[in-house]
């Protein structure tokens, strides 16, 4: 339910133009969206973006959600709000890279190549 | 490091001004017709006269449940601010209750969770709403319906409330909080409010025109006016097809504005946006009422300015935005607080944010003089160069078809994705300064000042989803049915809409349930998420 769109639409247009395939689901989604969307468009990477503080309950129900797939999609999540207790909390439950304010495009890019190379 | 040489809108900026520049005509045979004194039109100089007058200072909030919310009113007013402005938390700023499976998690975190009439009283105890100003950037259908009922119940007449409720029917889908709701039905529940507004509680501004949230976007100067002057022209034009006498609404058209870090053009931005209100209201829509050609400026310091990294420098920010403010002559300002990057403030940020405007206003006087800009060569340029270059972009939009057109047609939403990947980029390569975060920073583990107050969080109150069913179970279920029948059946009409909700909200009937009968009545599914199902299905 959070509708701060600024940094979703800059990072996928700058992802596009470094010649990545973005699909942007827009806002108010949930685990069960994302997920479903994610398998449908078979991508090799997810990305949230969140201002609000729902990503500290989501996140645990999408990164289950996930483990239960196949083969689970590597998630990164970014925000400003994001704080380092925060990143910490969101590495244990298995999301593979968090941008807090001021990441770099080259590293947000370098990070999802990566893991979508594996 | 470089400093730009331009303002945000691309406006050059000369190393310095002489009395033959542009403005030299405005200045020597001009003065009463493009500038006047404060208080006369057209008004660039000020809304007003009224040296010293200060401006109604306030601090937007809402947190939690409207009790918490209610406490926070109390402390504020106790510390000097004089007037109130509310937020809702998510949920209620979508128009959706928190008992919605999407509300769960974010109830209260980002403002106050609100959806009934109970949930206003609670919020406005005790609060003397004949008295101070009330403001509310929450619902403005719900806020005006609970404020004429509540004025009711205390025996005040509803004609004696001052305040203001923000109007957005053209740009809340594309970088807000969307309603889900079809234009023409937000349009018209926005002109309904208006006219009821006009009618019922004349001290109340029912159109302030919102430019703040979209410009968040990443909009500048000029595309933040030009874009306010659409929707208001759209919305002035549907309310005069309506047979309405201009001056019987435009006293109460008011504009919340943004205020970034470009300190010049925002100044000029203002002074050029009032010229432009009165020229308008004037010589195109024929007003005769010198209060419907004054408009009233308001400001929301912008929260896209403020960074998470050394978040003590956004009290810096918002100081100097606020001296720009008084310069500028606004008629009421809040600022973004400190904290702001991480959540809605907190106590300590709101005490902060308040006292930076007392003290710019008691120590530096700052509204002593008024327009103390007035004459200088470069303002008198600038607020012409940004005024031509709004009038030139308001025509353009508006060549492009019917504004309505251009919402639904995505025109809009295409032109907010692009200010925010332009804004996105500008940060990222560094062609816009950001102490702190692209420029002087400071490593992680020194940056710790003010980190334990912006970095704490609450929780969600999970607990109101099942208060609101016992809510709900309490009313007197076969009057709460009939007013939301009667919410549909005049949805369907042409009638306004206000006296149906208005007895809706009165029986116990919630947001969600009367906007959505207002959808279903409009063509569109109760809910548009698909959750939940219509009590009055059948």
């Amino acid at each position: 339910m959070d509708q701060h769109e600024v940094a979703a639409v800059g990072i996928a247009k700058m992802l596009r133009d470094n010649g990545m395939e973005v699909i942007y689901a827009g806002c108010f989604n949930t685990p069960e969206t994302i997920l479903q969307a994610a398998i449908e468009e078979d991508v090799d990477v997810i990305g949230i973006s969140s201002h609000s503080w729902e990503y500290l309950y989501y996140m645990p129900e999408l990164m289950e959600m996930l483990q239960k797939e196949a083969s689970p999609i590597p998630v990164v999540v970014g925000g400003s709000v994001i704080t380092a207790k925060d990143k910490a909390a969101l590495g244990e439950i298995g999301v593979a890279a968090v941008f807090g304010s001021g990441t770099s495009d080259a590293k947000i890019i370098g990070s999802i190549q990566k893991l979508a190379d594996r | 490091m470089t400093r730009t040489t331009r303002t945000r809108s691309g406006i050059n900026l000369k190393s310095n001004y002489r009395p033959d520049e542009g403005a030299s005509e405005t200045l020597k045979n001009d003065y009463q017709d493009n500038l006047g004194d404060p208080g006369s039109y057209p008004y660039t100089r000020g809304t007003r006269d009224n040296p010293g007058g200060g401006w109604i200072q306030r601090e937007l909030s809402g947190e939690g449940d409207a009790r918490r919310s209610n406490a926070q009113f109390k402390y504020l007013l106790e510390q000097g601010q004089s007037g109130v402005d509310i937020i809702g938390d998510s949920p209620t700023q979508s128009l959706m209750d928190p008992d919605h499976p999407l509300a769960k998690y974010v109830i209260g975190t980002q403002g106050v969770s609100l959806c009934c009439h109970d949930d206003y009283r609670e919020l406005f105890d005790e609060i003397p709403i004949d008295e101070i100003s009330i403001s509310s950037s929450g619902p403005p259908m719900f806020t005006v319906a609970s404020l004429y009922l509540l004025a009711k119940e205390r025996g005040i007449s509803p004609a004696s409330v001052r305040g203001s409720v923000l109007q957005f029917p053209f740009y809340a889908e594309y970088c807000g909080y969307a309603y889900k709701m079809p234009f023409e039905l937000h349009l018209r529940m926005t002109c309904d409010i208006i006219e009821f507004c006009s009618q019922e509680m004349p001290k109340f501004h029912g159109f302030l025109e919102d430019s703040y949230f979209f410009s968040e976007a990443g909009l500048n100067a000029v595309e933040e006016a030009a874009l306010a002057f659409v929707e208001i022209r759209h919305v002035v034009r549907t309310l005069l097809n309506r047979g309405l006498d201009i001056d019987s609404f435009a006293p109460r058209i008011a504009i919340l504005v943004n205020c970034s870090m470009d300190f010049y053009e925002e100044i000029a931005k203002i002074r050029a946006m009032r010229r432009i209100f009165a020229r308008m209201i004037k010589e195109e829509f024929g007003a005769k009422d010198p209060r419907s050609m004054a408009v009233v400026i308001a400001c929301h310091t912008s929260g896209l300015s403020l960074t998470t990294e050394q978040p003590a420098n956004n009290i810096v920010r918002g100081a100097v935005q606020t001296v720009a403010l008084g310069l500028a002559g606004i008629q009421a300002l809040e600022i973004s607080t400190f904290d702001e990057g991480f959540r809605t403030p907190s106590k300590e940020a709101h005490l902060v944010g308040l006292r930076t405007q007392q003290i710019v206003d008691l120590e530096a006087n700052i509204t002593r003089v008024q327009d103390p800009f007035g004459g200088s060569w470069f303002m008198e340029s600038l607020t012409d160069q940004v005024e031509e270059k709004v009038l030139a972009m308001i025509t353009d939009i508006e060549s492009r078809g019917d504004p309505a057109d251009l919402v639904t047609g995505g025109y809009f939403k295409q032109f907010f994705q692009g200010a925010m990947s332009r804004y996105h980029q500008n940060v990222s390569s560094g062609e816009v300064t950001k102490v702190g975060l692209n420029v002087l920073q400071v490593p992680e583990d020194e940056d710790t000042l003010l980190r334990d107050v912006s970095e704490a969080k609450f929780e969600p109150l999970l607990e109101r989803a099942e208060q609101l069913g016992v809510f709900k179970a309490s009313r007197d279920q076969s009057a709460v049915r009939e007013s939301l029948l009667a919410v549909f059946k005049v949805t369907s009409s042409d009638e306004n809409i206000m006296e149906a909700v208005i007895s809706a909200v009165e029986t116990g009937a919630t947001m969600g349930e009367i906007v959505g009968v207002m959808r279903e009545a409009s063509g569109t599914p109760y809910d548009p998420y698909g959750h939940l199902t219509s009590p009055i299905e059948g």
